[in-house]
């Protein structure tokens, strides 16, 4: 209990302190994580919808497949992604290892199905009226489709902030194809791994709240973002 | 007068299940006809092959003049002279102003002409004063009419209705009947109606079809068709039997 007592003592010191090492560690974080989000977010919705609303051969096999990776070990991604940047991997001579550019990507390969996945999750929901209705309003084939994601942007927005909780908490594949290398790929969760194995169990429990602090003002904002969606989302009552 | 659609030996299964089967149907601009017949008679199928939301098996499909092709250019040309209105009509998220915008929005109209459009149609159908409503939040019969503004907004040449009314209470049904009146009268828009309820039909109705098992059995001006049904199954179609 004292040490959690004092690792909260240690967080909001550590915030207060505004120290320099933290908030490079805390914007690389920030960084990498988003990054992957963002590239996520832009191959994943699309191809989610694809998913959704296109029939074609081995459809079902790629989604029970998107379905699988949602739950892709990270470690196993920060492995694959080794093995292909690594010196005698395809992608070797690039010399990605151990920067930010390689937990980008294999960040990316933990979103990716998560955003793809429930965005093809959140589409299918949508009845088939959806599409009649903007249709039938003149809408184009492609004016009807982004209809159709607007219409399942709720779901959509689920789905990327789950795969934001998934990327900033991840420590296994950053660690991996980072290497917690202090001043260039320490983020936060390689930080508390380091100083947990250090024995400063008090300051990786501050390191902790921040990340959990940095986690909610990103939800907080993107649920700001989009707060038309909300702002009208009735509840089911069960009386 | 060119037919606007014009059907012949059309039908449409799926896998062995034959669902339509019409020889022949010539529908003229101007007027409002009903097609009625029991539960999975092949009304909707009917209307929604008419309003190319889906594909023919067989036969032959003629829209405002056109044989269909089914091409993307086509469907998109001839589907901006259209608009519907189903039983519980989807509204998207958003304003009403926003729904009824939203076809003359993918139309390219100016914002100043597409305010002035949706205003004109939401005042006659009494929502004026709902324009700035989230469009979910109203109630079943406000929805309805909030559908059929959108669907005025895009001035149609024809509007299908499939069983616009069935969801509501019957005070806003007569307003919806009233004002399907109106539209048709007042714009020469031609309204196909799919409906259930016969005294709809012959308030409502200057010709009707009466579907059975995907074939239209008996078709005629309503009110010989109600006086003097040749077919049995008419009969009791009317009498209320099925």
């Amino acid at each position: 209990m004292e040490v959690i007592l004092q690792g909260i003592k240690e967080g909001i010191g550590l915030i207060l302190s505004l120290d320099p090492e933290l908030i490079k560690i805390t914007l690389l974080s920030l960084q990498v994580s988003l990054s992957a989000l963002f590239v996520a977010a832009v191959l994943g919705i699309p191809a989610g919808t694809l998913l959704a609303l296109k029939s074609f051969w081995g459809r079902k096999t790629l989604l029970n497949l998107t379905y699988t990776l949602m739950g892709l070990p990270p470690v196993l991604a920060g492995l694959i992604v080794f093995l292909f940047l690594s010196n005698r991997g395809p992608l070797g001579e690039f010399q990605l290892l151990f920067t930010p550019t390689a937990m980008v990507v294999a960040q990316v390969l933990l979103g990716f199905p998560l955003v793809c996945g429930l965005t093809a999750r959140a589409v299918m929901a949508l009845r088939q009226e959806v599409y009649d209705t903007a249709a039938m309003l003149g809408a184009t084939r492609t004016g009807a489709i982004l209809t159709i994601i607007r219409e399942a942007r709720i779901g959509i927005i689920a789905a990327l902030t789950t795969a934001l909780g998934r990327l900033i908490a991840e420590v296994g594949a950053v660690m991996m194809v980072g290497g917690n290398i202090q001043g260039k790929t320490r983020v936060l969760t390689t930080s508390i791994v380091l100083e947990t194995r250090m024995g400063n169990d008090s300051r990786a429990l501050g390191i902790g709240i921040i990340l959990l602090l940095l986690a909610f003002l990103i939800m907080l904002i993107i649920l700001k973002l989009e707060k038309r969606s909300f702002k009208d989302d009735s509840t089911i009552q069960i009386i | 007068m060119t037919a606007l659609f014009r059907l012949s030996n059309l039908s449409k299964t799926y896998g062995e299940r034959r669902v339509l089967n019409v020889e022949q149907l010539e529908i003229s601009p101007g007027h409002i006809y009903a097609i009625m017949g029991p539960n999975g008679s092949g009304k909707t199928t009917l209307l929604r092959i008419l309003s190319l939301l889906t594909f023919n098996t067989a036969g032959q499909l003629e829209v405002f003049g056109e044989q269909i092709n089914w091409s993307k250019s086509q469907l998109l040309r001839l589907r901006r002279q259209m608009a519907m209105v189903t039983q519980s009509s989807y509204m998207f998220e958003g304003s009403v102003y926003y729904n009824v915008a939203y076809g003359l929005r993918a139309r390219k109209i100016s914002e100043r002409e597409t305010k002035i459009r949706v205003q004109e149609s939401l005042a006659l159908l009494g929502m004026l004063d709902f324009m700035n409503h989230p469009a979910n939040n109203l109630s079943g019969g406000e929805k309805q009419k909030v559908a059929i503004a959108r669907a005025l907004a895009v001035n149609p040449r024809v509007l299908f209705l499939d069983e616009p009314t069935s969801n509501i209470d019957p005070t806003s049904s007569v307003d919806i009947e009233n004002y399907v009146k109106r539209i048709n009268e007042e714009h020469s828009i031609t309204i196909i109606l799919v409906t259930h309820k016969i005294f709809q039909t012959r308030k409502l109705a200057k010709e009707t079809f009466l579907m059975w098992d995907g074939r239209i059995i008996e078709q005629g001006p309503t009110r010989n068709l109600f006086h003097d049904p040749q077919d049995t199954r008419t009969r009791r179609f009317l009498k209320g039997e099925y």
